[in-house]
């Protein structure tokens, strides 16, 4: 049952919720002259119109009524690589880091305001069409007050260089290489030691500390290493 | 604590003894015309006596057989003969034997009462101890990892292990020892054990036994060695609590000096569950009783912080379907925040009331967990805010804590929540982190009128708000309740105190950690 808005050749967004209470806030909040919002109320559906309708992004209810949302997340992971919000009720950490293991890219707590769904999309979609440059062919980055040379290894703080322990290169190499994407401290392990469990695993948020205190004005307000709570940490290098 | 049967073979003490008594020999040959029979038999009693007390038995006896010998041989007449002239001289000589042997016996059975009597002594010793420390211990569980260390030590067996007796009779592993390994049950042994009221035995050929009443000093040894695994029921006033499994991978024994001690140190066992059973039914019954009395106040508070929200929304969306201003609509949503918020503080509190709340302690930053909690608080009351101020020593390297970094997000942002909530709009907050020896401390001061007299514990309560609060701010009576709460739950605490100079001072306390070195 898709409910176009608009058909200009643009963003289309794929909404699976089986509530049509939620479709019609998330169509509220999303509603755009650029963007075309299609809708489906099951999973089914949802991944039949995600192959279909090749949409931008997908706006993922967890609570559906024929499939589990953790499923339809990797199902939906198999053949495509658009940006996944995740909608859900309270649910735990743990089930918050299982859903991005999984592949969803973000994830929303119900209730949500739509300016915080809004905001969300946006950075999804930003992320997304910028995807490609995040390795530049000179391999400088310029991020915020940084500049960082990845060939040269190299991190210059304003004109001052910051000495980094190999550790901490190798996790600004990883932040870097999944820029703007939440990595949960797992996958943010198994980026930078590899799968092989260890010590350093415990230790993994003492050396992002360490690295904000390097990099970050302000370490207790990070604006380059984001924290998701529990779940992992975001780098948003900025415009 | 086992007593040696036998001394152990001493050659330089032998030797000694032979060159004293050879000796003293020679240096009466010497003189041996001014000499008596009564002073030789005397000198050489002496040796003897000399050698029972340092070498035992044996030395004892063969000093006075060779000293019997040199006696005839050198100081009766005729001499260097074996034979003898006067039929007196050998009443002199066979009392001379008797009695040097005599002595010896008696020497030596001196030296084991000396000797079983420190053994005993020991044990009463260790036991005193072990009684006193089981007492003092400030929880059940170390009590009895104490028991099973000294229990392992005692019967030098590799592994000894104390289980629980449950209500639906299963046995559940209360202590171990060694703690790090995780002790293999002999299941079968154990429930054999527990049903019979009576020790059992696995033996290395792999037959079970029961091998009678400890205490028993009648039940037969043999049951006793070859032991691949012995099994003991622990029992307090005649009901079986639980069982103690002592195992090895090589064969062992136990002696009948070893089993008294077992007995003995079982009981302090028994004891130990018992203690451990009754604390947990003790804490069961706290909850209970919190989970009531967290019930009563529950309800209470429904008529009112439930309703009041839904009253207002109720009103406004009436108001503003009747063609009244749509801008009302924002409070409608932010009356939903806040019954939103409450629903979220139930479901906490009810978690940790049932003993249900997951606690997963990590090694975490200190500048994170309160760089999360400062995001939220600032989220919630307008990022332009600017009031709380953060200090943070870490200048001599991050400051790092084993806590649990949601629940403690949760505790400081209740914190600075009511901190910002119920001091001036333009006063600021100050979050303090440092670090006292092994425990972290997070200080959140507010400049507001503080918290009377009389109500500092009060506020800590569920539902329970402090009096004399400011008139036009809301709250549900549960942050301070919640953050207290999940402190404790990982071994943290939260109290409060006036800030000097006005205000309120609330002070969390972690366990610290330690950064790995690079």
């Amino acid at each position: 049952m898709p409910a176009t808005i608009d058909h200009t050749d643009t963003d289309v967004i794929l909404v699976i919720d089986d509530e049509p209470q939620i479709r019609r806030a998330v169509r509220n909040a999303l509603s755009d002259p650029r963007r075309r919002l299609v809708e489906a109320d099951s999973a089914e559906t949802g991944i039949d119109m995600a192959a279909s309708e090749r949409p931008a992004l997908i706006v993922l209810d967890l609570g559906l009524p024929d499939r589990d949302g953790l499923a339809v997340c990797v199902d939906l992971r198999s053949f495509t690589s658009v940006p996944i919000i995740v909608l859900s009720a309270r649910h735990s950490d743990r089930e918050k880091e299982k859903l991005l293991d999984a592949g969803a890219d973000d994830y929303i707590t119900k209730p949500f305001s739509t300016l915080e769904l809004k905001a969300r999309v946006r950075a999804q979609l930003r992320r997304a069409a910028t995807r490609p440059s995040t390795d530049p062919a000179d391999g400088i980055i310029i991020a915020q007050h940084l500049t960082i040379d990845l060939i040269g290894r190299t991190v210059k703080r304003a004109s001052d260089e910051v000495h980094l322990t190999p550790t901490e290169w190798n996790l600004l190499r990883a932040f870097i290489a999944h820029t703007g994407r939440t990595l949960t401290h797992s996958q943010l392990f198994a980026a930078v030691w590899g799968e092989a469990a260890g010590d350093a695993q415990q230790y993994l948020r003492v050396y992002v500390g360490q690295l904000r205190r390097k990099l970050e004005i302000d370490p207790v307000r990070p604006r380059l290493i984001r924290t998701e709570p529990a779940v992992g940490y975001r780098f948003e290098p900025g415009e | 604590m086992t007593a040696p049967p036998t001394r152990a073979w001493q050659p330089r003490t032998w030797l000694f003894w032979f060159a004293i008594l050879g000796g003293v020999g020679i240096a009466m040959l010497l003189a041996r015309s001014r000499l008596d029979k009564a002073h030789v038999a005397l000198t050489f009693l002496l040796v003897v006596l000399g050698g029972s007390s340092a070498g035992g038995r044996a030395l004892g006896v063969s000093l006075a057989g060779t000293a019997f010998l040199a006696f005839d041989w050198f100081f009766l007449r005729p001499y260097e003969t074996l034979f003898i002239a006067d039929p007196l001289d050998w009443l002199v000589l066979f009392a001379f034997l008797i009695t040097g042997v005599v002595a010896a016996h008696l020497m030596e059975r001196q030296r084991r009462e000396a000797e079983s009597a420190r053994t005993r002594a020991d044990e009463i010793d260790r036991l005193a101890t072990l009684g006193a420390e089981t007492l003092n211990a400030p929880r059940a569980e170390e009590a009895l990892d104490a028991i099973a260390s000294v229990i392992r030590q005692a019967m030098a067996t590799d592994g000894c292990a104390i289980f629980l007796r449950q209500d639906d009779g299963g046995l559940r592993l209360a202590s171990g020892s060694p703690a790090s390994e995780t002790t293999e049950a002999h299941s079968a042994l154990l429930s054999y054990t527990v049903d019979h009221a009576e020790a059992a035995a696995q033996r290395s050929d792999g037959t079970l036994t029961l091998v009678g009443d400890t205490l028993a000093r009648r039940s037969p040894t043999a049951g006793y060695s070859e032991l691949l695994a012995l099994g003991i029921p622990l029992t307090v006033r005649g009901r079986v609590v639980g069982a103690l499994q002592l195992s090895s991978t090589r064969p062992f024994t136990v002696s009948d000096d070893q089993r008294r001690v077992l007995s003995a140190l079982s009981y302090y066992a028994a004891l130990g569950v018992e203690r451990l059973r009754l604390a947990g039914a003790e804490e069961e019954a706290e909850s209970l009783r919190r989970a009531d009395a967290l019930k009563d106040a529950l309800l209470a508070s429904v008529s009112h912080d439930l309703r009041t929200p839904l009253t207002a929304i109720k009103a406004i969306a009436n108001e503003v379907w009747r063609g009244g201003d749509p801008g009302r609509a924002l409070v409608i949503e932010q009356e939903a925040d806040r019954l939103n918020e409450l629903v979220d503080n139930l479901l906490e509190l009810s978690q940790i009331n049932a003993g249900s709340l997951a606690i997963t302690v990590a090694l975490n930053t200190v500048d994170e967990v309160v760089g999360a909690a400062v995001e939220r608080v600032e989220a919630a009351h307008g990022a332009s805010d600017g009031r709380i101020e953060v200090h943070i020593a870490n200048d001599d390297g991050i400051l790092v804590g084993e806590f649990d970094f949601m629940h403690t997000t949760r505790a400081l942002t209740n914190l600075l929540d009511n901190a910002l909530k119920y001091s001036p709009p333009d006063s600021s907050i100050v979050l303090r982190a440092w670090q006292h020896r092994d425990r972290l401390l997070f200080a959140v001061e507010d400049s507001g009128r503080g918290i009377l007299p009389g109500d500092e514990e009060r506020v800590f309560e569920p539902f329970c708000r402090g009096r004399g609060l400011a008139d036009g701010v809301r709250g549900t009576g549960l942050g301070l309740s919640i953050a207290r709460e999940l402190a404790e739950a990982q071994r943290g605490t939260l109290i409060y105190e006036p800030r000097p100079g006005g205000g309120c001072r609330f002070t969390l306390s972690l366990p610290a950690g330690t950064a790995p070195a690079e």
